[in-house]
């Protein structure tokens, strides 16, 4: 009795998984052979982003990373492009980090202040393109940016809104959503962290507010230049948005994406006491 | 003048919002100074963040006094295989002329503007020179 108690209820489970496996079987392939037909459609449509680049203003850097001429000039035009106007409070909030920062490098100028540990984390969005080179995956759902100094954002084109907003919190990255308008891909990001990178002295970054937003308009406007067209808006930090046009080149020089900032393998440059150090043996 | 250089420094920093974060800060480097190495490779360093050149500098003012290591920093390895780099690129022993930004605070470091091999040939892409790297020991040339 038990056995056949037994055997009917595996006989049952054994129906009930062959009745999952057909309907599987008759669902997911049925999906599949329609979603690659129109997946294959879907991809015909998208642009073609391959290629390694990198930010134009990197374009030419020497041996210890020194930037060239022309990337210092463009450094400087996006600089002045990129400039927030703050509202009161957060003018205040710029000052006092800037006051801080003025006398950290007097009261010792060989050794910076670091306001942020060493790249061995993944550059924060917006400073996802520097340093380092990068490669854009796009698929009908999603188009991936991999940076080289381990950045990655996912950019969901897929139709799906952001989170409910108890379902955010400041990352890295933000959450970026998407949509093709023909050849560009329009971006909005929200949920980052609180703060815009600033440069090239121990991270300094302007301050922000969670209502930090960002709205981009990607497109390759020729064989070797693709252009990013940001604005930022903070009602609270800002008095009128950022707007900036940046651009990214084709590398030419190089067809590999290698990883460089596994920064535990030689990190001669560590933090001491908030400052950036140098071991030189 | 400090206070034009604290100025500067601040400037720098302050000089490419929300785009441009390097691995770290290169102030520590004086960037207005040029020093030429003259010396052997003790190890040439390829790895991340950065690739090092160890090189050790006998000084030819005191031919008896003990040679000097300089660690020399310069960027990471993908980025200088993009210039022409390799691993290979330099090897213990080997005899270098070595043009360097150095570190701020005195000690025996700095950052690479240029490096000749032992073929007389510059390796990778330099940074602008001051003037060309000159044999023998090390001298210096300022902005």
């Amino acid at each position: 009795m038990t056995a056949n108690f037994t055997g009917g209820f595996v006989t049952c489970r054994a129906a009930a998984a062959i009745a999952v496996v057909l309907l599987g079987g008759c669902l997911f392939p049925a999906r599949a052979q329609v979603s690659s037909k129109e997946r294959i459609k879907a991809f015909a449509k998208l642009p073609d982003w391959s290629g390694i680049w990198e930010l134009d203003a990197f374009v030419g850097q020497s041996d210890g990373q020194q930037f060239s001429e022309e990337g210092q000039r463009k450094l400087k035009e996006y600089a002045a492009e990129l400039r927030p106007s703050f509202t009161p409070e957060y003018q205040a909030k710029y000052d006092e980090i800037l006051k801080k920062i003025e006398a950290a490098v007097a009261a010792d100028p060989d050794h910076p202040p670091a306001t942020h540990q060493p790249l061995c984390e993944a550059p924060p969005f917006p400073a996802t393109s520097s340093p380092g080179m990068f490669e854009w995956r796009i698929t009908p759902e999603e188009t991936t940016f991999i940076s080289t100094v381990g950045a990655v954002r996912h950019i969901y084109t897929d139709g799906r809104s952001h989170p409910p907003k108890d379902e955010l919190w400041p990352t890295l990255m933000g959450d970026s959503i998407g949509h093709w308008e023909g050849d560009t891909l329009v971006v909005d990001t929200i949920g980052t962290r609180k703060q815009l990178y600033s440069g090239q002295l121990s991270g300094f970054f302007y301050p922000m507010s969670d209502q930090l937003h960002f709205t981009e308009r990607m497109r390759r406007v020729s064989r070797d230049v693709m252009e990013i067209d940001y604005t930022v808006e903070d009602p609270i930090a800002l008095t009128k948005p950022i707007h900036a046009v940046i651009r990214h080149a084709l590398v030419t020089d190089f067809n590999r994406m290698i990883e460089e900032t596994d920064c535990d393998q030689n990190e001669r440059d560590p933090i001491v006491n908030g400052r950036f150090t140098t071991v030189t043996h | 003048m400090l206070k034009a250089f604290r100025t500067l420094l601040v400037t720098v920093a302050i000089a490419t919002p929300g785009l441009a974060i390097a691995h770290h800060s290169r102030a520590m480097f004086d960037q207005t100074k040029q020093i030429t190495l003259v010396g052997t490779v003790k190890e040439f360093q390829w790895t991340n963040p950065h690739c090092w050149i160890q090189v050790v500098v006998p000084d030819p003012q005191n031919p008896q006094a003990a040679p000097v290591e300089w660690g020399i920093e310069m960027g990471a390895p993908v980025e200088l295989m993009r210039k022409g780099w390799k691993p290979v690129s330099l090897n213990a022993g080997d005899k270098v002329s070595i043009v360097i930004n150095p570190l701020r605070d005195g000690q025996h470091g700095g950052l690479v503007v240029a490096v000749t091999g032992p073929d007389g040939k510059i390796i990778g892409h330099p940074a602008p020179l001051e003037k060309p790297a000159t044999a023998g020991g090390s001298s210096e040339t300022s902005k």
